[in-house]
């Protein structure tokens, strides 16, 4: 695009182009760092949950912990737009149909997804239901490709395809034969859970051409929690489960500091969607497997196998692809 | 006021009703919706702006230096933000 103005001015803004482009880098990663983070602190969060039985642990103890992590996270997020003065925005935007997509974002992404990914997992084995799953950024590209007509670099496409593989040989688990009956219907569950997160960043975006992302995710986060608190527990047992968290003012408070970093994550998610793209935020994001992966080793002593250094390397090399090229960041602000 | 719109989707209906206009332009003209808020800073506004452009919504299409030598932009809407506004502004705003 021509722009006119004097050159100094043309510079000045070149240099503020760049920046842009590389705060929303920074922000897609330290989304994925911070959601990594989120992993292992809900993990031992939920380690302090009391043991419920097989059924509870296949899905109440689960989704009971998703919709705590997500409806914890509205409320902080809540705190943070409270202190900047932004409530007023929550309401004014759920009057708009931008509003109501990012609510509709928030179904998909959360209740829908999250439900699919732990049925998928149960139903055709973690071996090909992660496998689908990691497919997720993969998805939201190809949607904001075709919906949001977002164009998107040869090179993106090559970092996120080798963060994707990344990702699978990370949560690799071998095969246990697949002769459950369900298998067919777990690989659809998984499909839809890839398709669900997929879809909740681009309608997302869409949303956020009208919306501050600050808001857009504080709406996304309390549609997500307050449904699954009402809809969805009931009919796991779920509620159960949070009858028991509570009286636990330790396992109250490992949910609420796990929360926080899941909506510091989120925000942060949102933030560099709205800044650089569906497919450069989800790819950016998805380095939290390998985020999750160093902080389970530094912190928990977890042992580093070989697929988790190969995965991490992969995961690291493809996001950099999708993240570096220093002549886009200097000439070609708009692309994604 | 009752039907105040979320500041981002004000910013774009402002910017459709005239040529160009800066995020100073912007903030002058919006002022009396959202001038006592938190929200209404310099910083808030550019940022928006940001967004919006690389959301394919607005244009940047001149720049200057104003007489502190400080940079501003100006924007313009493009067909694609007339379309989200054609589709999805509330009906009351189409007739102002």
């Amino acid at each position: 695009m021509n722009i006119s103005g004097n050159s100094t001015a043309i510079i000045m803004k070149q240099k503020l182009d760049a920046k842009f482009a590389k705060k929303g880098v920074l922000t897609g990663l330290f989304s994925g760092c911070t959601w990594g983070l989120n992993n292992v602190l809900l993990g031992l969060a939920l380690g302090l949950v009391p043991a419920m039985g097989e059924d509870a642990a296949l899905y109440a103890i689960p989704l009971a912990a998703a919709c705590m992590n997500d409806s914890l996270a509205g409320l902080w997020l809540l705190l943070y737009n409270g202190g900047g003065g932004r409530l007023q925005e929550i309401i004014r935007s759920l009057k708009t149909f931008p509003g109501l997509m990012v609510c509709l974002a928030a179904l998909l992404g959360g209740p829908l997804a999250n439900s699919g990914y732990l049925l998928g997992i149960s139903m055709a084995g973690p071996a090909y239901a992660l496998t689908i799953t990691a497919l997720y950024p993969l998805v939201g590209a190809v949607l904001s490709r075709i919906f949001l007509k977002q164009h998107i670099l040869p090179r993106v496409w090559a970092g996120m395809f080798l963060s994707v593989i990344g990702a699978i040989v990370i949560s690799y688990v071998p095969p246990e034969g697949g002769n459950n009956a369900n298998f067919y219907l777990g690989i659809l569950f998984a499909s839809i859970a890839a398709l669900g997160w997929g879809a909740e960043a681009v309608l997302a975006v869409f949303g956020m051409s009208m919306i501050d992302p600050k808001i857009a995710i504080n709406i996304r986060e309390l549609t997500s929690g307050i449904f699954m608190a009402i809809f969805i527990l009931p009919i796991v047992g779920g509620w159960a489960v949070i009858s028991q968290v509570v009286a636990l003012p330790t396992t109250v408070g490992a949910f609420a500091i796990a929360a926080l970093a899941a909506g510091v994550s989120y925000l942060a998610w949102y933030t560099a969607n709205s800044k650089c793209g569906v497919a450069k935020g989800m790819a950016l994001n998805g380095t939290y497997v390998m985020w999750g992966v160093i902080f389970s080793a530094v912190f928990l002593s977890q042992p580093l196998t070989q697929n988790l250094a190969i995965g991490s390397v992969l995961v690291l090399i493809g996001a950099t692809l999708v993240a570096i090229n220093p002549k886009e960041f200097f000439n070609k602000g708009g692309e994604a | 006021m009752a039907d105040i719109l979320p500041l981002r989707f004000r910013m774009l209906h402002y910017i459709s009703t005239v040529d160009k206009a800066c995020a100073d332009d912007i903030m002058q003209a919006l002022k009396p919706e959202y001038g006592t808020e938190k929200q209404f800073t310099k910083n808030v506004f550019v940022e928006h702006l940001l967004d919006m452009k690389a959301n394919f919504v607005i244009d940047d299409n001149d720049v200057i230096l104003d007489n502190k030598g400080e940079l501003v932009i100006y924007y313009s809407i493009n067909d694609e933000g007339r379309n989200l506004l054609k589709k999805y502004l509330p009906k009351r705003w189409n007739r102002k």
